[in-house]
């Protein structure tokens, strides 16, 4: 096994760690444009109508990027991960109907600090199941593990004063669904790590991923409406919102892309926590853009804010040093010797140095004409909610995001070619 | 002079099928969105 040059290292780490926060800032404006959608729509069609624009952006971005001839070249040299990719996908979508009814019953404010607790078990799968964190030393695990518990306290914070409607539904229930939709949501990062372990590109992996969200939502979506008609019906009826739901939909996808990237270079125990800074983002547009907490509990969030970022901090500053990463490079040689994948292939991509040629042909200007024309018929029958808006803070905030998506698109560029 | 090694032939999809089976990893996410479907069921 061959050892990876410290500083190629060194640069991975970073990108990951750069990726892990710009995921965190993505995910957390895909709160968005949901905030624009009136009250009276079932939850679980908006959850569909979001993963409707999932589904749009996980074709359209890969085909854009590389092209679907990429894809394919993947799926040739690790066929098993579309099962572990569409086993995620389906892990992604009960989770995220299973919180719509912990909210329901509980509240943000208590339900939210239960499902973060997804980085706990992620910390816990990446060290027992892919050598994360082995001889990482004992100053690495506490800041780990520190930042992420220190995170958890941020986020209870955030969420309790964030909460600002009182829950009325079966305590029981919500706790359970919160605390299991917590457990599905890290669990499904054992599928991302064992993808990048066996050397996936990550914008082939989201395309298979999204076939499992999509299929296990319109199961989901078809038990509770009850039946393909209601589903009609009521998609129909609600779609002058699709085109707010299918942009948070795109919005959450650039987020989970980035996301994707930092559990490939830092793995899920730190990438992880970084992304959950997402709740940060979106307390930030809630309370800077919608107007939300106007009134009280800004020295909270200041606290609860201060506290997630020190614990963010703490991770990003606790990057793999080469004795991890050998342990890593041990966790992929196995993967590739359980699935007779070539160990030069993987051993390249996991360092980041092989992306593959981006290649385009007529099927992947087809994908993005597509997904161009469903989301422009759906902006042509939009309503633009009467809501007052700060626009200073949208600008000021949108423009954060860009710069996010353009340090950490050139770091990833340079250092990796979106490999 | 020794002949260059065959490349080894590519594994079957059943074969793959076998390693995803005996896969002790595949099982804990399968267990886990299991217990996830019960708890929805039960919730619904």
């Amino acid at each position: 096994m061959s050892e990876l040059d410290p500083v190629r290292l060194r640069q991975l780490q970073r990108v990951g760690i750069l990726s892990g926060f710009a995921a965190g800032a993505w995910l957390g404006a895909a709160e968005a444009p949901t905030k624009l959608v009136t009250l009276g729509v079932s939850p679980v069609l908006i959850s569909f109508m979001m993963v409707l624009g999932v589904f749009l952006a996980r074709w359209s971005l890969p085909a854009l990027v590389r092209g679907t001839a990429a894809l394919r070249d993947d799926v040739r040299q690790a066929p098993h991960l579309l099962v572990w990719a569409a086993l995620g996908g389906c892990l992604w979508a009960v989770a995220n109907t299973l919180t719509i009814f912990a909210i329901k019953d509980i509240g943000l404010a208590i339900a939210f600090p239960l499902w973060n607790a997804n980085s706990l078990l992620g910390i816990l799968w990446g060290a027992l199941l892919f050598n994360e964190l082995r001889d990482a030393g004992r100053a690495r695990w506490i800041a780990v593990l520190g930042g992420a518990v220190v995170m958890f306290a941020g986020a209870t914070v955030l969420a309790v004063t964030s909460s600002a409607i009182a829950p009325g539904g079966n305590a029981v229930r919500g706790v359970v669904a919160a605390l299991t939709a917590g457990a599905l949501w890290g669990t499904m990062y054992i599928p991302y790590r064992k993808a990048y372990l066996t050397g996936m590109h990550p914008l082939s992996f989201v395309a298979f991923f999204t076939i499992g969200e999509l299929v296990m939502m319109t199961v989901l979506a078809l038990t509770f409406l009850g039946g393909p008609q209601q589903v009609w019906r009521e998609l129909a009826a609600s779609r002058d919102i699709l085109f707010w739901l299918l942009i948070a939909g795109f919005v959450w996808v650039v987020g989970d892309l980035f996301q994707q990237y930092a559990a490939k270079y830092v793995g899920i125990s730190r990438g992880i926590p970084l992304s959950n800074t997402n709740q940060l983002w979106g307390l930030l547009w809630g309370m800077l853009v919608f107007g939300e907490l106007a009134h009280a509990g800004r020295g909270d969030v200041i606290v609860g804010s201060l506290l997630m970022a020190a614990g963010a901090g703490a991770i990003a500053f606790a990057s793999a040093p080469s004795r991890e990463y050998r342990r890593w490079q041990e966790a992929g040689a196995r993967e590739s010797d359980r699935y007779s994948v070539d160990p030069a292939y993987v051993a390249a991509r996991m360092a980041g140095n092989d992306a593959g040629a981006a290649r385009h042909g007529a099927l992947d200007w087809l994908l993005v004409l597509v997904a161009t024309a469903i989301f422009v018929a759906a902006a042509s029958v939009a309503r633009v909610p009467a809501l007052d808006i700060a626009w200073g803070w949208a600008t000021a905030l949108t423009l954060a995001l860009f710069g996010f998506l353009v340090a950490g698109g050139v770091a990833l560029w340079r250092t990796t070619r979106f490999g | 002079m020794d002949s260059p090694p065959s490349p080894s032939p590519s594994p079957s999809t059943r074969s793959r099928g076998r390693a995803i089976v005996g896969d002790v990893h595949f099982w804990i996410p399968v267990a886990v969105l299991a217990a996830g479907l019960v708890v929805l069921w039960w919730i619904a």
